[in-house]
Order: C-alpha cells, then sequence, then structure tokens
C-alpha cells in the first residue's frame, strides 16, 4: 500500500487548483481596469490593478441597501430554519419506527421535488394572500426547515442520544421542550454548524424567489442587484465580478468557518480537535451534569479516563 | 396519569407541526392549486375560467414546450452522468483522512458555495471568446476554441461544463455513503487477494449502487430546477433557443406572457414526471435495504 504518496499529492494540487479557479477568475478580472481591450493570452493578474470598481458598483446601484436585505432575510431564515428543524427533527426521533420511516419517506420525497414545479402556485397562493413584494415570502421555506434534507440531519444525530438518557430525565419532570433544548441541542452541534452552513447559502444565494415575488427595489437583495447590474451594461466585466466577489465572499466567510462540520460530518474521522466527537457517548454525562447531579470535576475526570 | 401519558406521545408531533404545516402549506397546496389552475384560463387578474384540457392541447402543439424539453434532455444526459462520475471519483480519492484532505475537500466544495447568479456571471466571463481566459488555454493545448455561449451548438455544452464543478453536494453525500462501508468488508478481500480494481468493482460500486441511483434521480429531478438560473443569466436561452430549457419556458409562459394556465400545465406535467421518478427510486432503494441511514 505504501506506494509514493507523490503522484497523489500532485493530482490533489491540480485539482484544487481547478477547482479554485471559478473564484479566482472572478476576484482577478474585478481588478482589471474597464474598458480596456482584450488581453493577449492569459491574464492570470491584470494590470493595472484597481480597486475603483468595488466603489463604482455602490454608486451605480444601492449595492448597501441590497447586502442589508440579504443579511436580514438570512439572519431571519437561518434562525427560523434552526429552530423549525431542530424540533422536527427531536420530534422524530421520539417517534415509533413505523411513523418515523413514513416521516422519513415523506421528507426524501419532498426532498425531490424542485421549486419550478411548485413556483407560479406558490407565488398565486402569496399575491391571494397579498404577500408577495414582502421579505415573509422570501423566509417563507423557514416554516418547514427550508429543506427537508436538514430536519433530517437533526434527525440522525438526535437519534444517536441515548433513550435511557431521554427516559431518566422525563422521570425528573423535565418536559420534552426542556430535554430538547438543555440536552439534545448542546449535543448536536456539528448538526448546528452544517445546516446554519447550508441554510445561510439558502437563503443567501436564493436568485428564483426575490426574482419572482419582489417589485419595490427598497426590498431587493443582492442576486437580484447582480441582475440589474448585469441589464444596465452586459459587458462591464470588471464592474460584474465585483459585484460577484461582494456577494461571494461573506458565502465563502461562513463557508469558511463552518465547512468542518459538514466535510467531516461522521465525527469518527475527524483529523484533529475531537471537540464534537462521540457525542452520543457523552450523553449521558452531560446530562447528569446538566441537572447538577454530579459535580464537574468528576464528568470531566471520567470522560478524560477513557 | 392516562391524559399525561397521552400528551407525551402527541408531543413529537406537536414538535413537528411548522414542518408538516410548512410542507402542507408550500408544497402540498401548490401542487393542487396548479391541478386546478392547468385546466383554467387564467392571467392573474379575474377569476379563473375552466376550459378542460385545451390548456394541455395549447402546450401539445407549442413548439417551444418540445424545444425545452429535448434541451433539458440533453442537458441531463451530459451533465448528470458526468456529475455523478466527477463526485464519485473524487469522494474515492478523498475518503480517507490523510494530509491536507481537510484542505482538498474544502477546494472541491468552494465552488458549490459560490451565489447561482454570480457563478453564471464569472462563467460568462470564462467563456467569454475575447476577454475570457478559458479559449487561450484551449488555444495553448491546440485546441478547438469555439464561441461558446453565442454559438448555438457550444451553448448546451457551456453550461455543463459550468455545472460540472458544482458537484459539492454529491462529493459530501457519497463521501457518507463510503464511510457505511464497513473496514472489515475491504480487509477481507484484501486477504482474499483481491487487486484494487475488483475490490473496487465487487465491494465499493455495489454497496455505493443505493447512494449512485438516489443521486441520479435528485440530479436529474433538480436540473428542472438548477438549469434556470445558468440559462436565464448566461443566455437567456439563446442562441437560437439552444439553451432554452424547461424552467426558463416555464417561467416565461407565466410572467412573461402571463399565461398562468398553460404555465401551470407544463408545471403538472414536471410534478408528475418527478413523483414517477421518486416512486420508482423508493421501491428500488427499498429493494436493497436502504434504510434509515
Amino acid at each position: 500500500m505504501k506506494i509514493s504518496r507523490l503522484p497523489k499529492t500532485l493530482v490533489s494540487l491540480a485539482l484544487t487548483g481547478l477547482f479554485i479557479l471559478p473564484l479566482f477568475w472572478m476576484i482577478s478580472a474585478s481588478l482589471r481596469q474597464p474598458g480596456l481591450p482584450p488581453p493577449r493570452g492569459i491574464e492570470w493578474i491584470p494590470s493595472p490593478l484597481v480597486l475603483s470598481n468595488y466603489a463604482r458598483i455602490f454608486d451605480i446601484l444601492p449595492f448597501g441597501r441590497y447586502l442589508l436585505n440579504s443579511a436580514i432575510t438570512t439572519a431571519i431564515g437561518v434562525a427560523l430554519t434552526l429552530a423549525t428543524a431542530s424540533l422536527a427533527g427531536f420530534g422524530m426521533s421520539l417517534l415509533g419506527k413505523r411513523a418515523r420511516l413514513r416521516l422519513l419517506v415523506l421528507s426524501a420525497a419532498l426532498q425531490m421535488i424542485p421549486v419550478t414545479a411548485l413556483w407560479l402556485t406558490r407565488f398565486l397562493l402569496l399575491a391571494w394572500i397579498g404577500q408577495t413584494n414582502s421579505r415573509l415570502a422570501l423566509v417563507a421555506p423557514a416554516i418547514m426547515g427550508s429543506s427537508p434534507l436538514f430536519i433530517l440531519l437533526f434527525y440522525w444525530t438526535f437519534r444517536r442520544v441515548d433513550p435511557a438518557v431521554v427516559e431518566s430525565a422525563k422521570l425528573d419532570g423535565a418536559s420534552l421542550l426542556q430535554i430538547w433544548w438543555k440536552i439534545a441541542l448542546p449535543l448536536a452541534r456539528p448538526a448546528l454548524m452544517a445546516v446554519g452552513m447550508l441554510s445561510f447559502l439558502f437563503y443567501w444565494n436564493d436568485f428564483i424567489s426575490p426574482l419572482l415575488y419582489l417589485r419595490s427595489q427598497t426590498l431587493y437583495t443582492l442576486p437580484v442587484g447582480l441582475l440589474q447590474l448585469q441589464e444596465m451594461d452586459k459587458t462591464n466585466w470588471p464592474l460584474l465580478m465585483a459585484a460577484s466577489v461582494v456577494m461571494t465572499l461573506p458565502a465563502v466567510g461562513v463557508f469558511a468557518a463552518l465547512q468542518r462540520a459538514l466535510l467531516w460530518w461522521d465525527g469518527e474521522e475527524y483529523p484533529e480537535g475531537a471537540s464534537h466527537q462521540a457525542f452520543g457517548k457523552n450523553a449521558k454525562k452531560w446530562f447528569l451534569f446538566q441537572i447538577g447531579r454530579t459535580p464537574f470535576r468528576k464528568v470531566r475526570r471520567t470522560s478524560e479516563g477513557r | 396519569m392516562n391524559s399525561l401519558a397521552r400528551s407525551r406521545r402527541l408531543q413529537p408531533y406537536l414538535f413537528l407541526t411548522p414542518y408538516l404545516m410548512g410542507a402542507l402549506l408550500l408544497v402540498v397546496l401548490p401542487a393542487g392549486v396548479s391541478f386546478v389552475i392547468a385546466f383554467t384560463r387564467y392571467s392573474g387578474m379575474g377569476r379563473p375560467v375552466f376550459v378542460g384540457w385545451q390548456n394541455f392541447q395549447w402546450v401539445k402543439s407549442d413548439l417551444l414546450f418540445w424545444v425545452a424539453l429535448i434541451n433539458s434532455l440533453l442537458y441531463i444526459l451530459q451533465a448528470v452522468p458526468l456529475r455523478i462520475l466527477g463526485a464519485l471519483g473524487l469522494a474515492l480519492l478523498y475518503s480517507r483522512p490523510g494530509r491536507a484532505t481537510g484542505l482538498y475537500r474544502a477546494a472541491i466544495y468552494l465552488p458549490t458555495v459560490i451565489p447561482d447568479t454570480a457563478y453564471a456571471l464569472v462563467w460568462t466571463w470564462i467563456l467569454n471568446p475575447f476577454y475570457g481566459p478559458l479559449n487561450p488555454a484551449l488555444r495553448t493545448l491546440g485546441l478547438p476554441a469555439p464561441s461558446w455561449l453565442s454559438d448555438s451548438a457550444w451553448a448546451l455544452p457551456a453550461i455543463v461544463l459550468a455545472s460540472l464543478f458544482q458537484i459539492g453536494e454529491g462529493f459530501v453525500i457519497l463521501l457518507a455513503g463510503l464511510r457505511h462501508i464497513p473496514r472489515e468488508t475491504y480487509d477481507a478481500a484484501r486477504v482474499d487477494g483481491a487487486n484494487r480494481w475488483q475490490t473496487f468493482t465487487a465491494i465499493t460500486l455495489p454497496l455505493l449502487g443505493p447512494w449512485l441511483v438516489l443521486l441520479s434521480v435528485r440530479d436529474v429531478v433538480l436540473s428542472f430546477q438548477s438549469t434556470f438560473t445558468p440559462a436565464y443569466i448566461m443566455t437567456r436561452g439563446g442562441p437560437y433557443y439552444a439553451t432554452h430549457f424547461t424552467p426558463l419556458h416555464i417561467y416565461e409562459t407565466a410572467f412573461d406572457g402571463m399565461h398562468f394556465g398553460e404555465a401551470a400545465a407544463v408545471m403538472l406535467m414536471v410534478f408528475i414526471v418527478t413523483i414517477i421518478l421518486v416512486v420508482i427510486l423508493y421501491n428500488l432503494v427499498e429493494g436493497w435495504g436502504f434504510d434509515e441511514d
């Protein structure tokens, strides 16, 4: 098995470069001076480098407003999603086997339905209750946890919580809501991170909803702003790319901060800092600590002694 | 005590209420409404007028509908196999933790994070025959350098090409799938003297089968959604309707033409195709004993 690592490393580096290219070209083109003739050959880094495109986009369109709108929509969407999805996932983990299976099938089926098979009538329903052209229309999917996948991610996490813990908490008179908040959620950090990241991208990147629903420019989010900019001048690449970078960087930032939860979803092979490994196994200790039965020091010692 | 026990039993459903209500309001109800609207003439104002099968006949005789359908199929035939193969290859490469695997995985996922609108815009730049970096690169390699989005033969493959980089989701799902194959199976195979290729075809591929089918069907179905933004931003369906896909067709029929009835008829067909695919998938996967994970 111990063949030289070199070929694999080279392939990996090439692939990494390839997959970084779209973002690289976006940034590189955003720094190009507008109105220059086409480059000869591949222009990796434009010369001269200018930053003025970034200032320009805020001049010709209210990008600050769009940025704020996107941030508000995304914040509401993510917060609601985390609450509804984790509640639903927790509820699902408490169900009997048959009900759980049925729900699983339902969720898998829901996950498959493309928005475009529903968008017109969703639009009509919102129009009938007078809620197109509002933020509500943009965050509506959060009511159902945004995506069935998010519910399943929480469900898979909560399923690993030792049932005995839940039982003993019940005997102590804790309500299920308390158990969800005090025991289940603290153990679900990876799921919270993964769903947090995915739902951030869901709302931040959403182009179809604002395109369909919004008519007031004061409510526009960044994707619609990008479209506006394109409609104003579709060949002013530096400006378009600068706006794209402004829209992409927050998404990349959130991804960079939370990606480990998604890319190393199954805690076991987590390479470093086993912070959220084996959360199922430690659930009982956590619980005992939470209700104050065991002094914290003892909990720590026993978990270290393993 | 009895009522307490009952409330305990019902409580899980209470937690599930927002989810189920949301699914009802945002999926079941719209689907039901499109069922009704599809049989009416409706332009958003006044009352829908019942017209029977007229919309479906109109759709059937609408050349653009067939163009959209064929384009969508062409896209699916090219993009889905390539995307799945790409995701599989990358997942196999990075399934085991090693030095810098975290970095490589993150790099693979990175294009998926880029917002669709920005992603479509950067590809119009990359593919631009005069300014973009792709054609000079192709020319140095001695390959043909078509004018991509303005050439009706190359516009659709160009959108396929762009889609090949956004495969993070499939990549992560297949990583999870690979993790579910027990190590012992591989060890046993090695003891039996199987080489790498044999291990792959005899163990990895069959055990990964349900995941691959699931992903392919999901990719097919979601292409009715994921082709909208690239087509809308990069080509507006052109040139000469070469990238006029089904979702764009629905959008233009509904929101530009205000023919809600006809659009609902097309939507209903997409919806029914989706349901059929999901049912087939479910039956297939059930046979494999693909359960809660």
